[in-house]
């Protein structure tokens, strides 16, 4: 039972997609709701009007799209590793969100940030290292 | 204005406590099926069996009321502070591993997780 729970290279790759899926899904989401004007919501008729507006986006329904794959890949993963892995490992998108936005986007990342990011990486690193050693016992 | 912290703290405590328990239903009703996945067609299969199961549901409803109270957040809060404090999820989804699903979790996986929650609450407020 605990054999096939180890974190491999494949599941890593699977849950690093996932990451990058989740931001995606989010920037289309946010892409969606920004194009509709949604700051004078209201009552519940504003609200069906804002429905209205967005369901038409073609970005709204890449989010969606997105986040049904995500759906699957997850699902493949949890049926692969432990929660308690999985989880911290897919927290990937903290580090990868402000690297590319310092990349692409010319963001600067201050000390504290990156010092952050020196964590998260470690902590992954651990967690990983975590669910190798687990399977040798068993 | 203090109150008004703890209240939005609560808060996310409360989306994080929904998706914790969202994610150990997903993760318990996966286990109770022990399914081995090695092609899409079989990842399809399993997702087929999990949507046949009542709690699935339940926890797709908790996912959405988690949802509901997190974007209920960010439209009250600063998005640093909001998104620092959901780091908090990772110490629970962590305790509930080991509670309800009976996961070794030994001190490099606990000292990993903590490191990794410590780090998103810099990434976020930095």
């Amino acid at each position: 039972m605990t054999a096939k729970r180890r974190l491999t290279f494949k599941i890593f790759l699977f849950l690093i997609f996932t990451d990058l899926l989740e931001t995606f899904a989010q920037f289309c989401f946010k892409k969606s709701v920004f194009s509709a004007n949604s700051l004078g919501i209201n009552n519940l008729q504003d609200a069906l009007l804002f429905v209205r507006t967005i369901i038409p986006s073609p970005f709204l329904w890449m989010g969606f799209l997105a986040v049904l794959v995500i759906f699957i890949t997850w699902v493949t993963i949890l049926s692969k590793v432990d929660l308690s892995v999985a989880v911290p490992v897919a927290s990937f998108s903290y580090i990868t969100v402000p690297l590319i936005s310092s990349i692409f986007l010319h963001e600067h990342i201050s000390n504290l940030r990156w010092s952050g990011i020196f964590f998260i990486l470690i902590g992954v690193i651990l967690v990983s290292a975590s669910s190798r050693r687990q399977e040798r016992p068993a | 204005m203090k109150q008004h912290i703890l209240f939005i703290i609560g808060l996310i405590a409360l989306t994080d406590f929904f998706d914790t328990v969202s994610q150990l239903i997903l993760k318990s009703s996966i286990n109770s099926l022990d399914w081995q996945i090695n092609s899409l067609k079989k990842a399809f299969r399993l997702i087929w069996q999990l949507l046949k199961t009542s709690r699935i549901w339940f926890s797709f409803l908790l996912s959405l009321i988690s949802l509901s109270i997190w974007l209920f957040v960010l439209s009250k809060t600063e998005l640093n502070l909001a998104f620092s404090l959901d780091s908090m999820r990772y110490i629970m989804i962590a305790f509930a591993s080991v509670i309800f699903l009976k996961e070794k979790v030994g001190i490099t996986r606990w000292l990993g997780i903590i490191c990794v929650a410590a780090g998103i609450f810099l990434v976020t407020m930095g």
